[in-house]
């Protein structure tokens, strides 16, 4: 029990952002203590001020954390229940309330501490500069259109960094395999990813074999990604490229479809 | 321009349309245009739920096309009866249908200071959906979900492809019930815009005005005795949201960098709009409760909107709820609370129901 009380308490460090030295947490336990002492209307104290309290307690409890697993059979999104808190709105409201009729000077001492305790969203590594409309990179798009077809699917086996975006772009555009393998705590195993990603330099005999019995109409591969032979010599064309890959066309492909 | 013309009508006019129903059901100091499109929003996801769900578990081919013929037909129906409800409304109460009661928009006169108050917040949210187009933000879950919205558009089925790589695959009972990518797809398909789009950059800037919304119902609510109060809570609440990100798990981290994902609507709707009903249904003031039982025709369309969201936020929702008829009962002394309460949770616990007879 302990063992799963402590698991809750990393839980809770990591998503209020302790060990990146976040501190917006303390506003809300320290709002939360002030309306417990404060507030008089009744529904708030029970929305605001019970009600998380008791969440809290929750949250925290080994029993509810191990029925909550059980029930769900999701580990993983515990931390979901640190969203019913609803932080956001018990600061504000206490902040507000605390600061009474000095709310300009009360606001701006606000918005300095939450500065210096919160985190810039807009400054995350995940953020970037729009390229186009799709918020997909330019290039990924690229690559899409050039082997999107007109009718029917293909199938594609893409690099990694290609793997998450080039389906947004076209569903036409199948894939021997997708994001599960990139994920590795999924643990999941593909050949193919096997040989394309894990292998220091592709071992291109066996590597055709393998793309062949994934039915891959196309092969794109990095520019800077080694070989142990060139494609081209195992019946595959350079069918176009871009500035950062090389797209192969399976010439074999065509010819198997034509004979069946 | 159509395009533009569609996005208007299906994510504003249908909506608030469709919000004048439940919003006649309200008292009339919460009737406002505002409320109207949230309930409308309320009403239109559960209605979505609705038809949806049935079409993704039991039909098997072009289901989408399903969904986008009965939708349409409901969400037209449902906005002419708002409609129609607004004017009967208005001639009941106002013979020569000067002031329609729904609004009765008391305009403030509020000071300078109060009005600065308004135009930093204007400008928070204006920065943040300037932010929401021109910047992208990464998502591992978009090669799942966006994928979803946009093979539904492509290809017309829902959720009979692994989104991942586009095999053939059985029904996914976790996703397929939280049919939030499916309305995406409803849009984008109405729009004739790339479903891909309309998630990364239509939907933050409805979405994000929309908590907004809630958050500014809820500043109203609690601070109903001191309005001038509600700018300075609004700012409050935007300035956390941007700086909110002290980890990837937060949701004001959801809100502004997966806000087209049903889980981001969860945290960021959803449970603030529990919280506002709840404050609406327990006022202060007993005998204005009776004129509430709009929100309880909310609560009920919540309960469905959770799941079209996320499956996972079904549970969340009831345990919330679970726990505020519990702290409700005690402050109210009323043993009925958590009952009535427990009752709206019925489409939650068919939802469940549901979900366990699939995955048998």
């Amino acid at each position: 029990m302990w063992g799963i009380f402590l698991e809750s308490v990393v839980i809770f460090k990591n998503y209020v952002g302790y060990h990146q030295y976040r501190f917006l947490f303390v506003f809300y336990l320290f709002f939360l203590v002030y309306l417990w002492l404060t507030e008089k209307e009744r529904r708030i104290r029970a929305a605001l001020i019970y009600a998380p309290t008791l969440l809290l307690i929750c949250f925290f409890c080994p029993l509810f954390r191990k029925a909550f697993v059980a029930l769900l059979n999701d580990a993983e999104t515990y931390y979901r229940l640190l969203w019913l808190l609803q932080m956001s709105i018990v600061i504000a409201y206490g902040m507000v309330k605390l600061c009474g009729r000095y709310r300009k000077t009360g606001l701006v001492i606000m918005c300095v501490g939450i500065i210096a305790c919160g985190s810039f969203v807009y400054r995350s590594e995940h953020i970037t500069k729009a390229e186009n409309w799709y918020h997909l990179p330019e290039e990924a798009i690229e690559v899409a259109e050039l082997i999107d077809p007109e009718q029917g699917r293909v199938m594609a086996l893409v690099p990694a960094d290609l793997v998450y975006y080039i389906r947004q772009y076209s569903t036409r555009i199948n894939m021997p395999y997708g994001r599960e393998m990139l994920i590795a705590r999924w643990d999941y195993y593909h050949d193919l990813y096997e040989a394309m990603e894990e292998a220091e330099v592709i071992q291109t005999a066996s590597f055709v074999e393998i793309v062949r019995s994934h039915e891959c109409d196309y092969v794109i591969l990095r520019k800077d990604r080694e070989t142990e032979e060139p494609l081209s010599d195992y019946g595959f064309a350079l069918y176009a490229q871009t500035k950062n890959y090389l797209i192969y066309q399976d010439m074999e492909r065509g010819k198997i479809v034509d004979a069946v | 321009m159509i395009q533009g013309i569609s996005f208007v009508f299906w994510l504003i006019a249908v909506p608030f349309c469709i919000g004048l129903t439940p919003a006649h059901f309200l008292s009339e100091k919460r009737r406002n245009p505002g409320v109207a499109l949230l309930a409308g929003y309320l009403l239109m996801w559960a209605v979505f739920e609705v038809i949806a769900v049935p079409a993704i578990v039991w039909i098997q081919y072009d289901n989408f096309a399903f969904v986008l013929r009965w939708f349409m037909v409901a969400s037209i129906l449902l906005a002419i009866l708002g409609i129609v409800v607004f004017y009967l409304d208005g001639r009941a109460k106002n013979d020569h249908f000067e002031k329609p009661l729904l609004f009765y928009l008391q305009p403030p006169k509020p000071g300078l200071d109060v009005k600065i108050e308004w135009g930093l917040f204007i400008a928070l949210v204006g920065f943040q959906l300037y932010m929401a187009v021109t910047r992208a933000s990464f998502d591992g879950d978009d090669a799942y979900y966006v994928v979803e919205s946009l093979m539904a558009q492509q290809s017309g089925a829902m959720y009979r492809n692994l989104p991942y790589t586009g095999r053939s695959a059985v029904l996914d009972t976790r996703h397929a019930l939280a049919a939030f990518p499916m309305w995406i797809a409803f849009v984008a398909v109405k729009a004739d815009l790339h479903a891909t789009i309309v998630s990364h950059v239509i939907m933050p800037l409805v979405l994000i005005p929309l908590s907004y919304l809630v958050y500014y119902e809820i500043g109203k609510t609690l601070f109903s005795s001191a309005k001038e109060k509600t700018p300075v809570f609004m700012i409050v609440m935007g300035m956390l949201q941007m700086f909110g990100n002290v980890s990837i798990y937060t949701n004001e981290t959801f809100f502004l960098t997966r806000t087209w994902q049903g889980k981001s609507v969860v945290g960021s709707f959803v449970i603030p709009m529990l919280f506002l009903l709840l404050l609406w249904i327990f006022e202060e003031e007993k005998s204005e409760r009776e004129r509430e039982s709009g929100a309880w025709i909310m609560l009920v369309c919540l309960h469905l909107s959770a799941g079209m969201c996320s499956s996972i936020s079904v549970f969340l929702l009831v345990l919330l709820l679970a726990i505020m008829a519990f702290c409700f009962m005690m402050t109210e002394w009323d043993i009925m609370v958590p009952i009535k309460l427990g009752l709206t949770c019925i489409p939650s616990a068919a939802y469940v129901l549901l979900y366990l007879i699939l995955i048998r």
